[in-house]
């Protein structure tokens, strides 16, 4: 359970989060939307220890994250998938699998670990040896997304999956995630501009405007508020 | 003939120093863009401080390995306190930085040893080896250079690709943030990084002071020549160090056996240009493009 | 402007009135509007200055302000190169080199008229600049570092290769110019060279504000937003660094005419990096700064023998001591102070100009701060260096300043914390965030 409380984060002048509170729990996608700059990635790099926050606090299970730095958030079993670039281009699709279980996942069971992330993207099983930099956008999602689940984590924290994706791919990865957060009971944490197909999977969904939580409630209210879907999500 | 095959010998011989320095310039480079301008003058203080130690009655072995040993933690001060500062400003700064520790240390070391030419000690005998009948420019102490700098490489190769360490080294290298993000110390490894290229400056410096005379200017060609070979090598890999080493030697041996020695560096300087004009990505470099 | 309510009628209290502001606003442009004008103006002081201050000091005074004002010259294309236009040589002793060997040639083979002859060693050095300008435009600065390094190790090598030419190791003498009169020779020479640097910093001063200059730091800040703008980077750069190397030929032809012999020993890979250690202790892009720099060099091994003296070094040391505190100089200006002495200069007199008039006119501050062109602004961030901070400046926006930033710059948030991400991205972000919202 992921719990946010009054967090508030500047950069120099702007207010980049303003008060924002909300719970994420285990099991279930809490989705986060909003327009460009409403906060979203700033949020998630507050949660991942990347940005500072000025106030406020974040826990996971009880355990405070603010102050902590992203290695030791990692290490906890928070897996930030940052947006677009979070593929290591020039390393192997194997290697890019292996950093992700250096600290979660015990050497004897890293080969059956890494095997699941082949089963469930065999396209990954196919280019294992190649460098990261030939992947296409699709595969390239798959290998930052099958990196998060071989870290065996208990959070997962995930910027724009469905960015530059086809919209049948973002279909597949968006079910992917569906159904491993609720298979494996991780919380999920969903920042999404593409609110359409967020709000399509999620089971609770956050809306940030300028830095500032302005609603919080089911996936299937938004999406048939006609007035809401007008202001904040642009559709 | 016989000419030619001691020209291409001493060029293998000096290749193989210049791979070491390339070596430890990739190290850092790669992880972090700078090109340390201060390794060379880093081996010659050490390989000065070995010098003391064997004034002092200390063994070869023993300085040889105590002198890699403060090269390693030498480097691993020299991140910390000089560089970690600078992450993130313009990649100009830290290489300033480095020109800086060159001028710093030739002038500690000019003012405590002095600027005479001195004679470092060789491990082996220096006497060339005799094939058949000739006796050819290759030492028993040339043969320990280059067995040290093969070790040295495959060393670096087998940590790099085998090892968790090298793993996490290289993606903290080619991602920080995402390293971080992934529970890699980034700022552990760049310290470990440039410990391990620093102690491969030192390596350079001592095999190659007994070569010729030494004095606090005798690593600056070499260094340079090194930057050479790192350029031509393409700047990220241990093997492209190797290659690129060898290739400067080679060319640096040949322009100074059949030119004349003064034109040594000038002939590196167009080989250097001319493989950044054609090939940036470096001789021997991938397909990963590279801003020169 | 914000304005405030006008007060009312007969209120003679020194509030601010639209008025008044107006007043104020055209006080700080009382100086000529016309750069051009404003840089003659510098000209002819410094012209009297150096006057007044050379006839008033010992025949080895003049010979060491002379040696003050050569070694200005190259720092002053130094300076342009790095704080103007971003590039980085570490080879500027083999441009020195180059201009004095030509100098000496010349008055050997084909003597001529000493303005003509220095004009001539200028321009072959500026020659060999577009040589090496031209690989060196595609290159970023360490990989120009290297390559320049290589040439200052390189160069000097070569005269004693080709010994019949350059004169070996022994090299080549230059006939010092007569003094006309009862003018002693080393006043004569501080003269020539005196008027060398002025001249120098004048053309320097009117290119900064000139559409070269605009284009010299377009391509600083950012090449492929220069590009995209209709400059020839690779062009601009090259031109910058045929300036650069220019004023380092004078500056070794100045030095080969007032020491009478040109040999490759006086300059050796230390005078290079000695070089550039004096423009960034100056302040990188700082036409004012290069005359502290310009002064460290030449009395440097003073100070370093008599520092050597009281730390009884023994005489051997006192060279290498010099050496060695050019490089901490380097090290510890990049790491405390990267706008370099004339950074500091500026932000004591702009603190002077607040306390006295208690305005918070920086910018009139600024401007009166640096006769002949801008200099370095001192309101960059400590740890940012020389390039780091002309990287945040805002560019275009009229009136850039020189490297470091300036009263005008607007800041980006600076989160530059250690060890907790990249900087650069979260800045993006905002960034972005602002644009697109």
């Amino acid at each position: 359970m992921l719990r946010i409380e009054g967090l508030s984060v500047r950069y120099g002048a702007v207010e980049a989060l303003q008060d924002v509170s909300f719970e994420a729990a285990d099991g279930v996608i809490t989705t986060v939307l909003g327009a460009n700059g409403a906060g979203k990635t700033t949020l998630l790099r507050t949660l991942s220890g990347l940005v500072r926050s000025r106030e406020g606090t974040a826990t996971f299970d009880g355990q405070q994250l603010i102050g902590k730095d992203p290695e030791t958030i990692a290490r906890m079993g928070i897996a930030h998938v940052p947006e677009g670039r979070g593929v290591i281009a020039e390393l192997t699709v194997a290697d890019n699998l292996r950093l992700g279980m250096l600290y979660r996942v015990p050497r004897p069971e890293r080969r059956a670990a890494i095997d699941e992330i082949y089963g469930l993207f065999p396209p990954l099983e196919a280019r294992r040896h190649q460098l990261a930099a030939t992947l296409s956008g699709g595969e390239r999602q798959m290998l930052v997304i099958g990196r998060a689940i071989v870290s065996r984590p208990r959070l997962l924290l995930l910027d724009e999956p469905s960015l530059g994706l086809a919209p049948i791919v973002t279909a597949q990865t968006m079910a992917t995630i569906r159904e491993l957060t609720s298979r494996q009971g991780i919380g999920t944490v969903l920042v999404e501009q593409n609110a359409r197909s967020a709000l399509s999977v999620a089971h609770w969904a956050i809306v940030l405007n300028l830095g500032r939580v302005v609603l919080a409630d089911k996936p299937e209210r938004l999406a048939t508020d006609a007035h809401l879907r007008h202001h904040y999500l642009g559709f | 003939m016989g000419f030619f095959v001691d020209v291409l010998l001493s060029g293998v011989t000096q290749g193989m120093v210049f791979a070491a320095i390339a070596l430890g310039l990739v190290l850092i480079s790669r992880a972090t863009g700078v090109i340390n301008f201060g390794q060379g003058a880093m081996g010659m203080f050490t390989t000065f401080l070995a010098y003391s130690l064997l004034e002092q009655g200390i063994g070869y072995w023993p300085a040889f390995v105590a002198a890699l040993a403060i090269g390693f933690v030498f480097g691993a001060l020299v991140e910390r306190t000089l560089m970690r500062p600078l992450l993130g400003t313009s990649p100009l700064n830290p290489v300033i930085v480095t020109i800086g520790l060159l001028v710093v240390l030739e002038g500690v070391a000019g003012s405590i040893w002095g600027n005479t030419a001195r004679k470092f000690p060789a491990g082996f005998s220096q006497r060339g080896l005799v094939i058949g009948t000739t006796r050819v420019a290759f030492s028993p102490f040339d043969v320990f250079i280059v067995a040290a700098v093969l070790v040295l490489v495959t060393a670096i190769v087998v940590l790099f690709r085998w090892t968790d360490v090298g793993l996490r080294m290289r993606a903290a290298a080619f991602s920080p943030e995402v390293a971080r993000l992934l529970g890699v110390r980034v700022s552990r490894l760049f310290i470990l990084g440039w410990a391990l290229a620093c102690g491969a400056g030192s390596l350079a410096a001592l095999l190659v002071a007994p070569l010729s005379s030494f004095s606090p200017y005798y690593m600056d060609l070499n260094l340079i020549y090194g930057f050479v070979a790192a350029v031509l090598g393409g700047l990220v890999s241990p093997l492209g160090a190797l290659l690129g080493g060898l290739v400067t030697g080679l060319a640096i041996s040949f322009a100074g056996g059949y030119i004349g020695s003064d034109v040594e560096p000038m002939a590196a300087l167009v080989l250097l240009l001319i493989v950044l004009m054609a090939r940036p990505q470096g001789l021997f470099g991938g397909t990963m493009a590279r801003r020169v | 402007m914000t304005s405030t309510a006008p007060p009312p009628v007969g209120d003679l209290s020194p509030a601010p009135s639209p008025l008044h502001r107006l007043a104020r606003s055209a006080e700080r442009v009382h100086l000529p509007p016309q750069p051009l004008v404003r840089n003659l103006i510098f000209f002819v002081f410094g012209c009297a200055f150096f006057y007044v201050l050379t006839v008033s000091v010992s025949a080895y005074n003049d010979f060491q302000i002379g040696q003050i004002a050569l070694y200005a010259v190259v720092l002053a294309g130094l300076s342009l190169l790095t704080g103007l236009n971003g590039q980085f040589s570490l080879g500027h002793g083999a441009f020195m080199i180059i201009g004095a060997y030509a100098l000496a040639l010349l008055q050997v083979h084909s003597p001529m008229n000493l303005a003509l002859e220095l004009v001539l060693a200028t321009a072959v050095a500026a020659v060999a600049g577009v040589v090496v300008g031209v690989p060196a435009a595609r290159l970023s600065p360490p990989y120009l570092a290297g390559v320049t390094l290589l040439l200052a190790l390189g160069l000097p090598q070569l005269s004693a290769q080709y010994g019949s030419v350059f004169g070996g190791e022994q090299g080549l003498t230059t006939t010092p110019p007569i003094a006309p009169g009862s003018i002693s020779s080393e006043q004569w020479l501080a003269w020539i060279e005196v008027l060398c640097a002025l001249v120098v910093i004048l053309l320097l001063a009117n290119l900064v504000r000139s559409r070269f200059g605009r284009n010299f730091r377009a391509v600083r800040d950012d090449e492929v937003a220069a590009a995209v703008a209709g400059i020839h980077v690779a062009r601009t750069k090259v031109l910058a660094f045929a300036i650069s190397a220019g004023c380092a030929g004078l500056g070794g032809a100045l030095l080969a005419l007032s020491t009478g012999v040109v040999n490759v020993g006086e300059f050796p890979l230390s005078l290079s990096i000695a070089l550039l250690a004096a423009m960034v202790l100056g302040g990188a892009g700082s036409l004012v700064g290069i005359w502290w720099g310009a002064i460290a060099l030449v009395y440097m091994p003073t100070w370093s023998t008599s520092l050597s003296k009281q730390l009884s070094l023994g005489t051997s040391a006192s060279a290498y001591l010099s050496d060695a505190i050019f490089g901490v100089v380097l090290i510890a200006v990049i790491l405390v102070a990267p706008t370099g002495i004339q950074g500091g200069v500026r932000w004591l007199l702009r603190r002077l100009w607040v306390a006295i008039t208690g305005r918070g006119s920086a910018g009139a501050a600024g401007a009166r701060a640096g006769p002949l062109g801008p200099g370095s602004g001192a309101g960059s961030a400590p740890g940012a260096g020389p390039l780091a901070a002309a990287e945040v400046a805002a560019s275009g926006d009229g009136v850039p300043p020189a490297v470091g930033g300036g009263p005008r710059t607007t800041r980006v948030p600076d989160d530059r914390r250690p060890g907790t991400g990249t900087p650069a991205a979260d800045v993006a972000e905002t960034r972005q965030g602002g644009e697109r919202s």
